[in-house]
């Protein structure tokens, strides 16, 4: 009996160091993130129900709702940026996907030269957005730019290109493809891991069963792609909202606000016109659209996690 | 897989070097730049390849002002945050991850919270962090940016690392623990050297986190602190446009991320995904 109790106390014991040693390790961590993060949040819900214009006054001042009233049906501009966000994110990762997805299944086919491949089509992935920018400023320049050049060339003359940032018909385009650039080859790395966890008997056995190199395409290599496919739109569409260092870099928004995204916007409300009340309003209205796709990314990894 | 005929391997090469020459073209572009005179860069038609290679657009973009150090404060500033966020993250991070590996601590919903503090939108964060650090008197200090990127890049090596925690086989470890090594000792010496290419691969993208960091950079700094990142838009925003110079300083600045795709293509699936691609 004694004995049995002594052993009871050690287990019990080591169970209890144990746990200590789990929230040792873990504390830490945890306690910087928790500091750096919920103080801003918290900062940044009592702004919302305060009117805060840097500009006039110092103090801030309690109105309630009225910033996010105002934000959501009184600010055209608000609502224009929202559109050019969502036209981004809708065409920027569909045009990534079907590039990236296409290069993937290229890239799938070559043996010894895929490594190196992949790793010079990841440059632009790697690149800080702001030097993407940059680049891509010289290139739309409209008298010394390459690419004017090029279209010269190519229509022997008759046609000189766009001014690419200038030109408000284009400049959303301009960006688009920046992004474009920027982001296809994260697609295309994801589709071709996907590719390659695929075993290869599932693609013999369907060839030995008489399928087209089509049909055991769509009925056998996408079907498997998808859950990847979905991880990997749900991650650029969470970064696609965030766009601002190439908007920044390439426009400025401009011309007028044709290319003004949310974070633009929220960044002009915040640091140009100071109105700060105003601005946790967007702010705020943001982490609740972040929070619903992160929710979702979340809950479908986790689902993920569970069948394997 | 099916046999490829020739034709289609010829098509296949040809439509992958011709995407690759499309997606090298800016890079390359920016590169050649960096070496033309203003002469050059000011024509049209436009000269591709510079005449010679002299690196006096580098030596001038080191010299700009202000202070007349531009491209080397920006330097220096650079390596300090970058470097700090990536020791920050590393130290908290790895212990918290093994804590979450193999104690299960917080259990799914800890792990998950972690993850999704990664995903705050950055113009959110940046407000309420500039009025707390006007109170902290830490605005323009490497503090600023550093706290800053570490709200983004603790999640990240928390959850990277966890996945290679996660895909060790505990016996080596437990060995250790029967063996009379405590918690620690087994951390150390056993999980740690197991994971090194791992750790390295999750230090190195760290360290692109936060070289690469713009927003912040912009709006929590101005004058003692001024990262790679904030001078090349400072410099595209005047009067002249020094292309030769910020080309320059923009081919430095992507130094850090090729040397990541190069060496550590194996892990970039992982790095990019948060560990929800498993490459």
């Amino acid at each position: 009996m004694k004995r049995f109790s002594r052993r009871l106390e050690s287990s019990l014991m080591r169970t209890l160091r144990r746990r200590r040693t789990a929230y040792l390790f873990a504390a830490p961590a945890i306690i910087t993130l928790l500091a750096i993060t919920i103080f801003p949040l918290l900062y940044e819900v009592r702004l919302v129900f305060m009117s805060w214009e840097l500009t006039t006054t110092t103090t801030p001042e309690f109105v309630g709702l009225q910033n996010l009233i105002k934000v959501l049906f009184q600010d055209n501009r608000f609502w224009s940026s929202m559109r050019v966000t969502a036209v981004l994110i809708v065409l920027g990762v569909s045009i990534q996907l079907g590039i990236g997805t296409g290069l993937a299944l290229l890239l799938n086919r070559m043996g010894r030269w895929r490594t190196p491949l992949v790793s010079l089509f990841l440059i632009p992935v790697m690149i800080a957005p702001v030097v993407a920018g940059f680049q891509f400023r010289m290139i739309y320049h409209d008298q010394f730019g390459p690419l004017n050049y090029i279209i010269e060339i190519i229509t022997g003359g008759r046609w000189r290109g766009f001014a690419w940032i200038a030109d408000p018909n284009v400049a959303l385009f301009a960006i688009l493809m920046t992004d474009v650039w920027q982001w296809t080859p994260f697609l295309m790395l994801i589709v071709l891991a996907g590719l390659q966890s695929i075993p290869l008997e599932l693609h013999e056995a369907a060839e030995v069963d008489g399928a087209s190199a089509w049909q055991s395409f769509w009925r056998i290599t996408l079907p498997l792609l998808l859950p990847v496919i979905i991880i990997g739109i749900l991650i650029r569409a969470m970064d696609a909202f965030k766009l601002f260092d190439i908007v920044y870099l390439v426009t400025g928004g401009g011309p007028g606000n044709v290319t003004e995204t949310i974070s633009f916007y929220t960044y002009l409300q915040g640091f140009k016109f100071f109105s700060l009340g105003y601005t946790a309003a967007m702010a705020f209205i943001q982490l609740i659209i972040i929070t619903l796709i992160a929710r979702f990314f979340l809950s479908f990894q986790k689902r993920q996690r569970g069948e394997t | 897989m099916r046999r490829m005929s020739l034709w289609q391997k010829i098509i296949t090469a040809a439509v992958l070097i011709i995407a690759l020459i499309l997606f090298m073209f800016p890079v390359v572009w920016m590169f050649l730049t960096s070496f033309k005179t203003e002469a050059e860069y000011f024509s049209y038609p436009p000269v591709f390849i510079p005449r010679d290679f002299s690196p006096r657009n580098y030596l001038n973009a080191m010299m700009l002002p202000p202070d007349g150090r531009g491209g080397l404060q920006g330097l220096r500033d650079s390596l300090i945050v970058a470097l700090s966020t990536t020791v920050v993250s590393m130290l908290t991070g790895s212990l918290a991850a093994y804590s979450l590996s193999r104690f299960r601590t917080g259990g799914e919903n800890l792990s998950f919270w972690i993850l999704s503090t990664r995903m705050f939108p950055p113009v959110a964060a940046a407000l309420p962090l500039f009025l707390i650090f006007k109170e902290l008197k830490l605005l323009d200090t490497h503090w600023a940016l550093i706290i800053a990127n570490t709200v983004f890049n603790l999640p990240f090596v928390i959850w990277m690392l966890k996945g290679f925690f996660d895909d060790l086989s505990p016996e080596m470890e437990e060995a250790a623990l029967i063996d009379g090594c405590t918690h620690w000792g087994v951390f150390v010496r056993v999980a740690l050297p197991l994971i090194t290419p791992g750790l390295v691969a999750t230090a190195l993208f760290c360290f692109i986190f936060a070289w690469n960091e713009f927003m912040f950079a912009l709006l929590l700094t101005r004058r003692s602190v001024r990262t790679l990142t904030v001078i090349v838009p400072s410099l595209v925003g005047g009067h002249e446009i020094l292309w030769g110079e910020i080309a320059a300083i923009g081919t430095i600045a992507i130094i850090p991320g090729i040397v990541l795709s190069v060496l550590f293509q194996r892990f970039l699936v992982r790095g990019l995904t948060m560990g929800a691609v498993k490459g």
